[in-house]
């Protein structure tokens, strides 16, 4: 029989148009993902000529660990000078006559970042503290003790509908209850609760997920040797949980570092010049504002112009938070598909 | 066999010990208070989003209060009146402006197209010129007018706002306990009939003013030079039957001013309605503020747009290859790619659009072979298309994995019946795969609109943040204007408000706007999800 | 309700009306069951009477009424659905955790106490009512703690004591040769068969008194099969047992009494040798000959 003609023989026409439309698809989904590439790279290769340099060791130190300054540009003796507050306000002591020379001024482009990475490291330790508390706890009752009914399922409406709340409806909320209402002003504890209580929902569904993996059969095993509910819980179910809980709550982590509309009001401040530590009783310390690298990140690109100067902070803030956020975004990527496969019953 | 009697037994010890007593504290056992316990954990959902309605509502409840005193004012104290003046002014402006855009359309012409030296075409409009220095002319002596008028409603509504302070300060000294200083405080009345006198009294001044205004800007409209290009007189007639129009509508304006009395009330749904409807946000103002939410509403729902326009077929699309076309390789790359990418934060995009993109997509808009897009070329760098742009990639990891989800619930079964019945790969997409989850992929689609309507520091870096209601006018041109957004306002005006001014309650009933809306969005893709729900097994 | 033929009904005399306390008492639409119990001085301990149980709007069981005996296997057989699992996990009130499931009506005794009762703690019940389950779950544990988790919880902390309890349990349920040297190894790591029988050591471990299995071999290959039928033979001795099998051969082999169901409602119940060889009932003869189910 000719091959040509046999009555399986596939209509070359309708195969060409199908795969042109499957490119079509394959070329959408590569599109989305060459933007994310073209966003990381740019930020990553500009701030990595802040971040990094050439010779030993290596790391821009100074950027990496000290405060925000203003910085000098000026003309001495033929050349073009650039210097930190600091640095300027000694060499005009050294020259007197650079006392009256003319200078550009640009704010928080020199010096470094280092109040803002530990504010974005306070406020997500203690909000995630917060989230994980309440989160688990929450979690642990949905999928343990609760039997279906009109209060469950107006629980799970209520977090549903928070995970919907837009960030910026969240500072507001924090900010009318905690920053006024019970009069923390702007501080670390009203950022903490703003920050938890938007996290919450991921918290709580991620909390359940891993929960849920956890085979019915240890439950009954346990309760049927005579556990009680909670013994049962504390043993047998939540260790098993635990690594699934933590892994899937670092995005959530992700999360509230990367947010700034929640803090802009209720815990970040533009500039402040004492680290958190430095303070007089214990009690001040949950009641301070801080920097934060998100809300620095949007004072340095909407408050000051736009140069080569400033670009340099304004880069390297970008890819230090980029980088922050991505670790921690991939290990929990990472860790979870490893969980995966280990946790098989 | 008969059921007889069993065998003597002795009575049975009690070997089957069950009940056992625990230890209670308040009725309730440990297990009980434990229960109790992530009970409660499990209601903080429920009081957060209380707490969050009661909030908004209490920070914003006074706005509508304080705003229908804002507008009393502005009609007690005059400034209603007056600005009947202004718009016939502002009108005349923008008729002005309409002439010289199309000064600006001849010039192109004759310098672009015919290449016709700049002298030369300058010495071609010269009749131009001069009738449109005429033109704008015409309304100067009923600017000046408006300028006294301006400056005494502004001086009895400043007056107002003393004697309010002083009242207020009066209360507060009487709160404090100290009548004697309470009493010190001197407070004029105000007889705002008194006050507007010299104003209302300027009428037969305006009357005069008006028409000989219109008088002129008609015999004007007689002596009006042709263009050079015939293309452009259709636009020049049109000109001349706005300026009749306009004149033709002095009359009217004349009776609203006749007819207008201060004393008229301000009803209390006017304040709802000048807020939902109100066209313009204006605060902060030497004249009168304003809080209008629409300019707001409609940049977050035009940048809303864009983005979905731009993130629902990436997003779908992309959904669709990964869970039915990609090999396993290339779905285990992708998805943790694009999870990736949701993880990006959303001030860092922002800062991303400021450095850069804002700039790549104007010198693309100034690219020649693009010039048919709607609105290309542009000049302003942030704009609805720039941040649109931006809040598509937040979106487009949003709906891919809800959607892929949804992909993924089709049973195996329906798409393996399809092939059994011998259609190809792409019918049983399109006929199967997709309709089955179509309900999903929509629900996706609205959870991602909630996600960009709420998205904010994209917006407020990349939108341009001018408070207007974009021109509509020329279509889909629209993109490329700049706006202010709903959640870009909340948080630039939020910082530097008074608390309790009626600035900050506007904020917060903004807030609960938006609040509203994410419910309503969420709502909305619960509902289509439980249908699908029903519909699949 | 489906009744024995009443031809049978008929030849039988009906119950003596001085018939004392029963304590014992079985079923009385059973005259023939009931009898024998009676007279054979059976000694039973958990007093199943006139048992309705639902799952929501649906009955599962109706008017079940059964006796077991002490140190005896009583097996349950019926077909998928048919309740036999249900009415097990009614006896240590596991059904307690499933959403929406109640006790209609009637009351199950363990030696006379009411078990639905409120004062009763499902706790205690639990510990004297073991259980071991169709699909063999041990804990993601060591075998030593699989065995230990009862008694730790009960605050048993005596390392010397707690050694001596693994060794027995591991021995009372034939485990002892196998994984005496690995008793740190997890409990995941064995086989199938071996899991099964953990989980009977783990049961045994807190010395209940009553033993349920629910299909304990459902899911074992012929040879752990085996194994676990011949531990159930030793176990007769010592323990209670209640099993619910699919597998009437099983049925056949280890039990000394057996309770065929039907649609959730009890059709017979006898001596095994009965059941098998000469059933009162057409359904069970039909059942047990493998003409349906």
């Amino acid at each position: 029989m000719n091959a040509a003609t046999h009555v399986f023989r596939s209509t070359a026409g309708a195969r060409r148009g199908e795969r042109a439309i499957f490119w079509l698809f394959r070329a959408a989904t590569w599109f989305v993902l060459l933007c994310g590439a073209a966003v990381f790279l740019n930020i990553f290769v500009k701030g990595s000529r802040t971040v990094f340099k050439a010779e030993a060791p290596f790391i821009n130190t100074t950027f990496l660990t000290e405060a925000p300054e203003s910085l000098y540009i000026f003309e001495w003796e033929g050349k073009k000078r650039e210097m930190g507050d600091r640095e300027f306000r000694a060499f005009k002591e050294q020259n007197p006559a650079a006392a009256h020379v003319a200078t550009e001024s640009y704010v928080y482009s020199a010096g470094g970042i280092w109040p803002c990475i530990v504010g974005t490291v306070l406020l997500v330790v203690g909000s995630m503290t917060i989230a994980l508390c309440l989160g688990v706890s929450a979690a642990i009752y949905l999928n343990e003790y609760a039997r279906d009914g009109a209060f469950i399922r107006f629980v799970r409406l209520a977090i549903l509908n928070l995970a919907g709340v837009p960030s910026i409806v969240f500072g507001l909320f924090g900010f009318g209850m905690f920053v006024i209402f019970f009069g923390w002003n702007v501080s670390l504890l009203a950022g903490w609760f703003t920050l938890a209580f938007m996290v919450l929902p991921v918290v709580i569904t991620a909390s359940e997920e891993s929960l849920k993996a956890v085979p019915k059969g240890f439950r009954e095993g346990s309760l049927a040797l005579g556990a009680t509910k909670w013994q049962t819980i504390r043993k047998n179910v939540l260790p098993y949980a635990l690594p699934g809980i933590l892994t899937s709550s670092i995005l959530g982590i992700a999360r509230v570092a990367g947010e700034t509309a929640p803090i802009m009001f209720t815990a970040a401040y533009v500039v402040r010049d004492k680290l958190p530590w430095d303070v007089d009783r214990l009690g001040d310390f949950f009641f301070q504002g801080v920097m934060a690298l998100p809300y620095h990140i949007y004072v340095v690109s909407s408050k000051i112009p736009q140069n080569d100067y400033t670009e340099r902070v304004q880069y390297g803030t970008a890819f230090v938070f980029l980088f922050i956020v991505a670790l921690i975004a991939t290990s929990s990527i990472l860790l979870r598909n490893h969980l995966r496969n280990r946790y098989k019953w | 066999m008969i059921e007889t009697s069993p065998p003597p037994q002795p009575a049975p010890p009690p070997v089957f010990a069950v009940q056992k007593r625990r230890l209670r504290f308040l009725g309730l056992t440990l297990d009980d208070t434990i229960k109790a316990f992530f009970g409660g954990n499990a209601l903080v959902a429920v009081v957060v989003l209380a707490l969050i309605t009661v909030f908004l509502f209490r920070e914003g409840a006074g706005f509508f209060g304080q705003n229908r005193t804002n507008l009393e004012i502005y009609r007690q104290a005059g400034l209603e009146y007056v600005d009947f003046i202004r718009r016939q002014t502002d009108d005349h402006t923008a008729l002005t402006r309409y002439l010289s855009d199309l000064r600006l359309r001849q010039v192109m012409i004759l310098t672009e197209r015919e290449r016709r030296p700049l002298d030369e075409v300058n010495a071609a409009l010269a009749p131009f010129d001069a009738f449109a220095e005429q033109f704008s002319a015409t309304v100067d002596p009923l600017r000046a007018l408006l300028s006294d008028l301006t400056e005494q409603v502004t001086a009895i509504k400043t007056k107002f706002i003393v004697t309010q302070d002083r009242k207020e300060e009066r209360r507060q000294l009487l709160a404090e306990g100290k009548p004697a200083e309470a009493d010190a405080v001197k407070i004029d009345t105000i007889d705002f009939a008194t006050e507007l006198k010299p104003i209302l009294g300027a009428l037969p001044l305006y009357k005069e003013t008006s028409r000989e205004f219109s008088r002129k800007l008609v015999a004007l409209l007689d002596s009006v030079p042709s263009l050079p290009s015939p293309e452009l007189h259709p636009r020049m007639e049109k000109l001349k039957q706005l300026a009749r129009n306009y004149a033709a509508g002095f009359p009217a304006i004349e009776r609203d001013m006749e007819a207008w009395e201060h004393t008229f009330p301000v009803p209390a749904w006017e304040t709802f309605t000048a807020f939902l409807f109100g066209r313009q946000w204006l605060t902060a103002s030497f004249w009168q503020d304003w809080y209008g939410i629409l300019p707001l509403l409609i940049g977050s729902l035009l940048v809303s747009a864009v983005a979905l326009a731009l993130a629902v077929p990436l997003g779908v699309g992309a959904a669709i290859y990964v869970n039915q076309i990609a090999s396993t390789r290339e779905q285990r790359l992708i998805k943790p790619c694009i999870e990736f990418i949701s993880a990006f934060p959303s001030v860092v995009l922002g800062f991303f659009g400021i450095a850069v993109l804002g700039q790549a997509l104007r010198l693309l808009s100034q690219q020649p072979w693009l010039s048919w897009m709607p609105g290309f070329p542009y000049s302003e760098r942030l704009n609805i298309l720039t941040a649109g742009c931006l809040l598509a990639l937040i979106a487009v990891p949003t709906i891919f994995t809800l959607a892929e989800d949804a992909l993924n619930n089709v049973p195996r079964a329906f798409k393996e019946a399809s092939f059994a019945l011998g259609a190809s790969r792409l019918q049983t997409i399109t006929r199967i795969i997709v309709p089955a989850s179509l309900s999903g992929i929509i629900s996706a689609v609205l959870l991602g609109l909630g996600r960009v309507v709420g998205e904010t520091m994209v917006v407020l870096l990349c939108a341009g943040n001018r408070i207007a209601i974009p021109d509509f006018t020329s279509g889909l041109a629209v993109i490329t204007e700049p706006v202010h957004t709903m959640t870009g306002i909340i948080a630039q005006e939020m910082g530097e408000v008074v608390r309790g001014s009626i600035h900050y309650r506007a904020l917060f009933v903004v807030g609960l706007v938006l609040f509203v809306l994410s419910l309503l969005i969420n709502y909305a893709a619960q509902k289509i999800v439980r249908r699908y729900k029903l519909s699949i097994g | 309700m489906v009744n024995a033929a009443p031809a049978t009904m008929e030849t039988r005399p009906p119950a003596p009306p001085s018939a004392p306390a029963l304590a014992a008492k079985v079923s009385p639409r059973f005259p023939a069951v009931a009898a024998a119990a009676a007279s054979e001085g059976r000694n039973v301990i958990v007093d199943i009477d006139d048992v309705d149980f639902f799952y929501g709007a649906t009955q599962a069981l109706h008017d079940i009424t059964l006796g077991i005996e002490a140190k005896k296997v009583t097996a349950l057989i019926g077909p998928s659905g048919c309740g036999k699992s249900t009415l097990l996990r009614c006896l240590n009130r596991m059904n307690d955790l499933i959403d929406g499931t109640r006790l209609g009506g009637g009351t199950i005794k363990i030696h006379g106490v009411d078990i639905y009762q409120p004062d009763v703690d499902v706790i205690e019940l639990r510990k004297r009512v073991g259980m071991v389950f169709q699909k063999s779950n041990p804990f993601p544990k060591s075998i030593y703690e699989n065995i230990t988790y009862g008694l730790r919880l009960q605050g048993l902390k005596d390392r010397r004591k707690l050694d001596e309890i693994v060794e027995r349990s591991l021995r009372g349920a034939a485990l002892w040769d196998e994984v005496k040297d690995r008793l740190q190894a997890s409990g995941l790591g064995l086989s199938g068969g071996q899991q099964q029988r953990l989980c009977i050591a783990r049961a045994i471990a807190v010395e209940p008194e009553i033993i349920l299995m629910d299909e304990p071999c459902s899911a074992l290959d012929p040879v752990a099969t085996a194994k676990v039928e011949e531990l159930i033979q030793q176990l007769r001795s010592r323990y209670t047992i209640v099993i619910v099998t699919h597998n009437m051969q099983q049925a056949a082999r280890c039990s000394d009494r057996t309770a065929f169901f039907y649609l959730g409602k009890l059709i017979e119940y006898a001596d095994t040798r009965e059941i098998f060889t000469n059933p009162a009932h057409a359904q069970t003869e039909a059942y047990v000959s493998g003409r349906f189910g």
